[in-house]
């Protein structure tokens, strides 16, 4: 897909497309071939693969009440994919989109239930929501910026530095959310903050349904995205740095800056993943909450193939997976752990294509994803 | 190749419709009136993790033998998705749906609100006000605390004891350990305890830790303690296996532990029990019955029997332990423990 | 390895004892303190050790492996499930079946470590990849196959979990007929019986490990090669050395050790094996790789002090209430959890010498 989108500055719409399907054929049939392995994986257990699936695709998208909930799980893996995604375009490797998530949430929470009482006024709701996910953005871009510039200014890798950072996130909310953060309110037991005000939330699109307008929203962004690394000089030094650095340090781009303000755009994003939850989904942030967000966003990003209309759809078709699981184990029993067994596989297929091009006798055509370049970056 | 992007674009059109034009695939029949049916759904967590979820569970599988229920469950992945988990049994009809853990307690009482055909047993969930439809199974856990407290202060051979928890946020596990600390203090005042909460670790993390629980069972006992009381999840079971290979006794939690670790049976001196699996069953049988307690249903809490270390115990001490048992059932000794953690975090463990 | 890197950590490590010593020192002896602080601190540090060993030895070659989380999983799960089938299916007496789940869990470890060398090697996928697709893929298949096996009456087991054979004993229990009973053997005091004699075999091997790791990588022509491979693989492929093997194989040894690490979590610590009971240490292993500047000794010492801030946050708790009140910060478990994470951060600043990782680490080879 990108590479259509640089070889053809003005492409019509049919170039386009085959172009989309194009680079869409190797994680289809990738797809394609993880479902069946899973199936056989299934049946060698004793368990009816068709039943299985049928209940999945029913829980998926069966009905509306479906569709709504896969698109409350897609939401928040579109944001996490893109920060991912992102960061990949970049040539850094964002494992911490985990704590960066976490503190856009409590960020977010923060704003939501305590600033109306901290500045003593109440906040329009016109005021109050753009504040709330403003404080969620920015709080995941400032915590993603530290091993941005610790990789720009001391060479400490970002892999290493954001695995860390995801504990040190995840200790310091587990400490506010049990102490200074905590519901007051005598029946809560749980660590988890107060209720947002009701002017501090995203509205839900159709009544009955939760899918609210993080959705779309979530949607804009990812076209924003993809406007800012295909359309803007930020996006090309981005890309740049990530394809080539030296290429990019003899062209006069400010090395440094690029890689902090690729991180702190990813953290922006996976700040907003954490946002959108605390504002459209739950209205407060509560421990336990995001359990492994930041690590599916790794394969979506991956099985989008870090392109932001690519992480849309692996964001809906794995959203779709783990919603339909339910209903899966329901009617059928199959522990909802195969969904992983399934999606590592499809991991597995789109980033070995070598073997989805053997089985199916597809001639390679693009060339090979390079994400990271080792330690040294 | 023109052709093969119109077989994936029919494939792909085809794997969306699939589910729609399917006949609806359903399980047991029941939204018939003649068909009983229990579903459980429950907390982030497995319905395999031989501690609250199962415990649940297998109430519920008593009445599909007792009772002859149809009896189905959900796991919960995420904290998102407990309203959809209980819909998914409401919408399909069933009559009475289990609910695992504190967690649960909003999204049980918003689904009674809406599935008012609908009986709800929410399991540790304590109803501050009355929801028709929603009984809240609580237990006395610092009753079974006070009493294997009150054993452990009495077995002690260096005035040492210890317990190893998962997170006090939790108000259950707190109460299990405030109340040990407070049976131990009821026997002797100056008894060494050394209690540790995983509470350094998340949420998902903290019942789920044995290896931990092991290695600060030993540190423990490398400081004297001869009892080790391992309350919570798995990491409690590490604590309470641990301590047995290093030749301590141990106490273990929730049910009778010697059933369900038999590597410790050597050294397990008793088990703080709550009775959540006949608190589970004796409450579908209500609601089959048509006697379904709305409000809070207080299950039972109680110590469990010596087993193998029998004959090690003096029958004073038996005498004692009788005797502190009834007086906390009939109300005459209070164990004042606070229901959930303090805001300084200070109890009886932390003075 | 350099001067400043070590008496850094030891410099840490004497801290976090002598912190717990001021605070506890009123309640217990300070020998029991040290002594059970030592036995926290190495218990602790054998995964991650063992974890760390696994990277040095693939990243010495020249291959990033971040999959050492799920290596060690899936051998925790693995070894067990052995050790299960050995005693109850085929009836092996309990000690052996505990060997055979230790060796089952190298194996798996390697199995997984195949898998990788053949995506990052021969795909070239990137290394990267290669690590999350095996972390995600062990979560997905013990998770399922745990499930699978051992719950419900309809599983392999019938809804028994079947007792494991119990635990790896103890050194001091092997060592008990030749020094006449369990305690004090060989006259040697509590400190030396408490912290080595009452470790259990896959905590003594992996400091025996880290012993002849660091021996085979700076002492042996294959570990002359192994380093060539990953400085300088074009170099090392002109003097005819077999990039690709000597890759293949490190990766290999790498995985049985994560695999061995994986055995100290389900056959040595606790009998039984839980959903994702790894709990992040194959990462924090990579950091202790990091930390200990891909050397042996180096990861060693990260990793005991990772153990030792452990064991200081157990210890805290116990002492709760000695801790003087100027001090209360102390007694968020949560605050003084965050100390490791720190200080692998400042490390990788470079505060203390620069980390200097294989040139050509991450980088697939192509001839």
């Amino acid at each position: 897909m990108q590479n259509a989108d640089e070889k053809q500055p003005q492409p019509g719409w049919q170039q386009a497309v085959r172009a989309g399907l194009n680079a869409a054929l190797v994680p289809f049939l990738a797809i394609v071939t993880a479902v069946i392995v899973g199936g056989v994986i299934i049946a060698l257990v004793g368990g009816n693969p068709f039943a299985a699936y049928l209940g999945l695709a029913q829980g998926a998208f069966g009905s509306a009440r479906a569709w709504s909930e896969t698109f409350v799980w897609a939401t928040p893996y579109i944001f996490a994919g893109l920060a991912v995604a992102l960061a990949f375009k970049g040539g850094l490797f964002n494992i911490g989109a985990e704590g960066q998530l976490a503190f856009g949430a409590v960020a977010t929470a923060w704003v939501g239930y305590a600033l109306p009482e901290v500045l003593g006024i109440e906040i329009p709701g016109i005021l109050h929501l753009p504040l709330a996910i403003g404080a969620g953005i920015l709080a995941g871009a400032l915590w993603a910026a530290i091993p941005g510039a610790l990789k720009a200014y001391a060479g400490g890798h970002e892999v290493i530095n954001t695995i860390m950072m995801n504990y040190i996130a995840l200790n310091i909310t587990s400490y506010l959310l049990n102490g200074p953060m905590k519901d007051k309110n005598p029946l809560n037991v749980i660590a988890r903050t107060p209720e947002i005000a009701e002017g501090a939330r995203l509205p839900v699109i159709f009544d009955g349904l939760r899918v609210h307008w993080g959705f779309p929203l979530a949607l804009l962004v990812a076209l924003g995205v993809w406007y800012l690394l295909w359309k803007t000089t930020l996006g090309f030094e981005i890309r740049t740095v990530g394809a080539n650095p030296d290429a990019a340090r003899y062209a006069g781009i400010n090395f440094r800056r690029i890689l902090i303000v690729t991180m702190a755009l990813s953290g922006l994003l996976a700040g907003m993943a954490g946002a959108v939850e605390v504002t459209g989904l739950n209205y407060r942030h509560e421990l336990g909450f995001s359990i492994g967000y930041g690590f599916d966003a790794i394969a979506i990003a991956l099985l989008g193939k870090t392109h932001p209309f690519g992480v849309v759809l692996a964001s809906i078709l794995f959203a779709g997976m783990r919603n339909g699981a339910t209903r899966m184990q329901f009617l059928t029993q199959i522990p909802v752990d195969i969904i992983s067994v399934i999606q590592s596989l499809i991991l597995l297929f789109v980033a070995a294509d070598a073997i989805i091009r053997y089985l199916y006798r597809i001639k390679a055509k693009e060339e090979r994803l390079v994400l990271t370049r080792g330690w040294r970056g | 190749m023109k052709k093969l992007y119109a077989v994936l674009v029919a494939l792909l059109v085809a794997a969306m419709l699939l589910p729609a034009c399917a006949p609806a695939q359903t399980g047991p029949e029941c939204a018939k009136p003649e068909v009983f049916c229990v579903g459980v759904v429950t907390d982030v967590g497995k319905i395999d993790d031989k501690s609250f979820n199962q415990s649940a569970w297998e109430g519920v599988k008593l009445a599909e033998k007792e009772l002859g229920a149809k009896v189905q469950y959900i796991e919960t992945t995420d904290a998102k998705d407990y309203d959809k988990n209980i819909a998914t049994f409401a919408d399909e009809g069933y009559d009475v749906i289990v609910t695992v853990g504190f967690a649960l307690g909003e999204a049980t009482v918003a689904a009674a609100k809406k599935y008012p055909n609908t009986k709800f047993i929410g399991v540790d969930q304590f109803q501050a006000e009355v929801t028709p439809g929603v009984a809240g199974l609580i237990f006395p856990e610092d009753q079974a605390g006070f009493l294997v407290g009150a054993l452990a202060a009495q077995m002690t051979k260096t005035g040492k004891i210890g317990g190893v928890f998962g997170t006090d946020v939790v108000p259950p596990v707190w109460r299990f350990g405030e109340g040990y600390c407070a049976g131990a203090k009821y026997i002797n005042p100056n008894i060494e305890l050394f209690i540790v909460y995983h509470s350094d670790v998340g949420f998902d993390k903290t019942f789920t830790d044995p290896e931990w629980g092991s290695a600060t069972a030993k540190s423990m006992i490398e400081k004297g303690a001869d009892i080790i009381f391992g309350g919570g999840g798995k990491t409690g079971n590490g604590a309470v296996i641990g301590a047995v290979e290093a030749g301590a006794l141990a106490i273990g939690v929730d049910t009778d532990q010697y059933y369900t670790l038999p590597e410790a049976q050597k050294g397990l001196l008793s088990s703080a029990m709550k009775l959540i699996t006949p608190g589970v069953f004796d409450l579908i049988k209500a609601a089959k019955e048509g006697k379904f307690p709305d409000g809070n249903y207080v299950g039972k809490a109680a110590y469990a029997p010596y087993h193998d270390l029998d004959s090690q115990v003096p029958a004073e001490v038996k005498a004692k332990m009788e005797e502190i048992n009834k007086a906390l059932l009939d109300g005459t000794l209070k164990t004042n423990v606070t229901p959930a953690k303090t805001e300084d975090g200070k109890g009886f463990c932390t003075p | 390895m350099d001067w400043r890197r070590f008496s850094f950590i030891g410099f840490i490590i004497v801290f976090l004892f002598t912190v717990v010593v001021l605070i506890g020192g009123s309640r217990v002896s300070p020998t029991i303190i040290i002594s059970s602080m030592l036995t926290t601190t190495i218990a602790v540090a054998t995964p991650l050790t063992l974890g760390a060993l696994s990277g040095v030895f693939c990243e010495r070659a020249g291959v990033v492996n971040i999959g050492i989380e799920g290596m060690m999983l899936a051998a925790a799960f693995f070894g067990w499930l052995t050790a299960i089938y050995m005693n109850t299916v085929f009836k092996f007496d309990p000690n052996l079946s505990l060997w055979t789940g230790v060796l089952a869990a190298i194996l798996t470890g390697g199995l997984f470590a195949l898998l990788h060398a053949w995506l990052s090697i021969t795909f070239k996928v990137d290394q990267i990849i290669g690590g999350t697709v095996i972390n995600i893929l062990a979560v997905g298949i013990t998770g399922f196959l745990n499930r699978q096996m051992f719950f419900g009456e309809g599983s392999i087991f019938g809804g028994n979990v079947p007792h494991a054979p119990g635990l790896l004993p103890s050194l001091s229990k092997w060592l008990a007929p030749l020094c006449g009973g369990p305690e004090g053997c060989l006259g040697l005091p509590g400190l030396i019986q408490g912290t080595f004699l009452d470790q259990k075999p896959v905590a003594l091997a992996a400091i025996a490990l880290v012993l002849v790791s660091h021996y085979v990588l700076f002492n042996t022509r294959w570990g002359l090669r192994t380093r060539a491979v990953g400085e300088h693989p074009k170099a090392a492929d002109t003097v005819g050395i077999n990039v690709y093997r000597i890759r293949y194989v490190n990766v290999i040894i790498g995985g049985m050790l994560a695999g061995l690490g994986g055995a100290y979590f389900t056959i040595e610590s606790v009998p039984s094996f839980e959903p994702l009971m790894t709990n992040g240490r194959g990462f924090i292993s990579l950091a202790a790789m990091i930390f200990g500047n891909w050397t042996p000794f180096g990861a060693w010492a990260a990793a005991l002090v990772f153990g030792a801030s452990q064991a200081l946050q157990i210890n805290l708790q116990f002492f709760r209430d000695a801790i003087p009140p100027q001090w209360a910060f102390l007694q968020h478990a949560y605050i003084v959890g965050l100390a490791p994470y720190v200080l692998t951060m400042l490390i990788l600043t470079g505060i203390i010498g620069k980390t200097i990782p294989p040139a050509a680490d991450g980088q697939p080879y192509e001839k």
